[in-house]
């Protein structure tokens, strides 16, 4: 693991995430424009665009892997646990959802869901396990 | 488990700040060590008691003491 301090870490992980946004926010609004230009953009070119568009997301979780190894080991415990609990979570309302959907209770939920459902929990159980949640969760 | 590094960070006049510059962490990590909602691993707690010239079970006690006293 690299030897950087906590103040180093995120100084690093700042520094990258803002160009991968920015890559994010240029593929998005570009990629809709591109296929805006056809009347039926061809699949190959729909699947290229959403492909880049998905990209910086891959690099965004990249970086927060990064960043958690390189943290300082209270805050890298605290990030482990909440993305195991984003991760838990997600996977129980996908199942639950699932089941429903399996008896026509409910329509067939947007996967494209899952990714924001995923940063949400995450980033509550980050937030509320390191205030509230106290020794119990950071022990 | 129990800790004097508050005593000892008072002792010196450091912030939480100033010590968790000095141990490369965040300043929550030694909010939580301070509360004891946070224990640390072996290399940082050599560093805590490197930084304030101390051993590691002059800073840190788990309370089993006894543990050794028993044993010897």
């Amino acid at each position: 693991m690299p030897e950087v301090t906590f103040r180093e870490a995120n100084k690093r992980y700042r520094r990258a995430f803002i160009p991968v946004m920015v890559v994010y926010t240029i593929a998005v609004f570009g990629g809709s424009y591109l296929l805006k230009q056809f009347e039926t953009p061809p699949t190959w070119l729909s699947a290229i665009v959403a492909l880049i568009m998905a990209a910086p997301i891959g690099g965004v979780l990249w970086l927060m892997w990064r960043l958690t190894r390189e943290t300082d080991e209270f805050t890298r415990q605290k990030q482990m646990s909440a993305l195991a609990a984003g991760g838990m979570i997600t996977a129980f309302i996908s199942v639950v959802w699932g089941f429903l959907e399996l008896y026509n209770v409910v329509p067939t939920m947007w996967t494209f869901l899952v990714g924001p459902i995923f940063f949400l929990t995450y980033g509550l159980v980050y937030c509320v396990g390191g205030r509230s949640l106290g020794a119990g969760f950071e022990k | 488990m129990i800790n004097s590094l508050r005593e000892l960070r008072a002792e010196r006049g450091w912030s939480q700040g100033d010590l968790a510059d000095a141990l490369g962490v965040s300043r929550q990590s030694i909010n939580a060590l301070e509360t004891g909602k946070f224990d640390p691993s072996l290399p940082l707690a050599f560093r805590i008691a490197r930084l304030f010239g101390k051993g590691i079970e002059e800073i840190f006690d788990d309370g089993l003491g006894h543990l050794k006293k028993a044993a010897e």
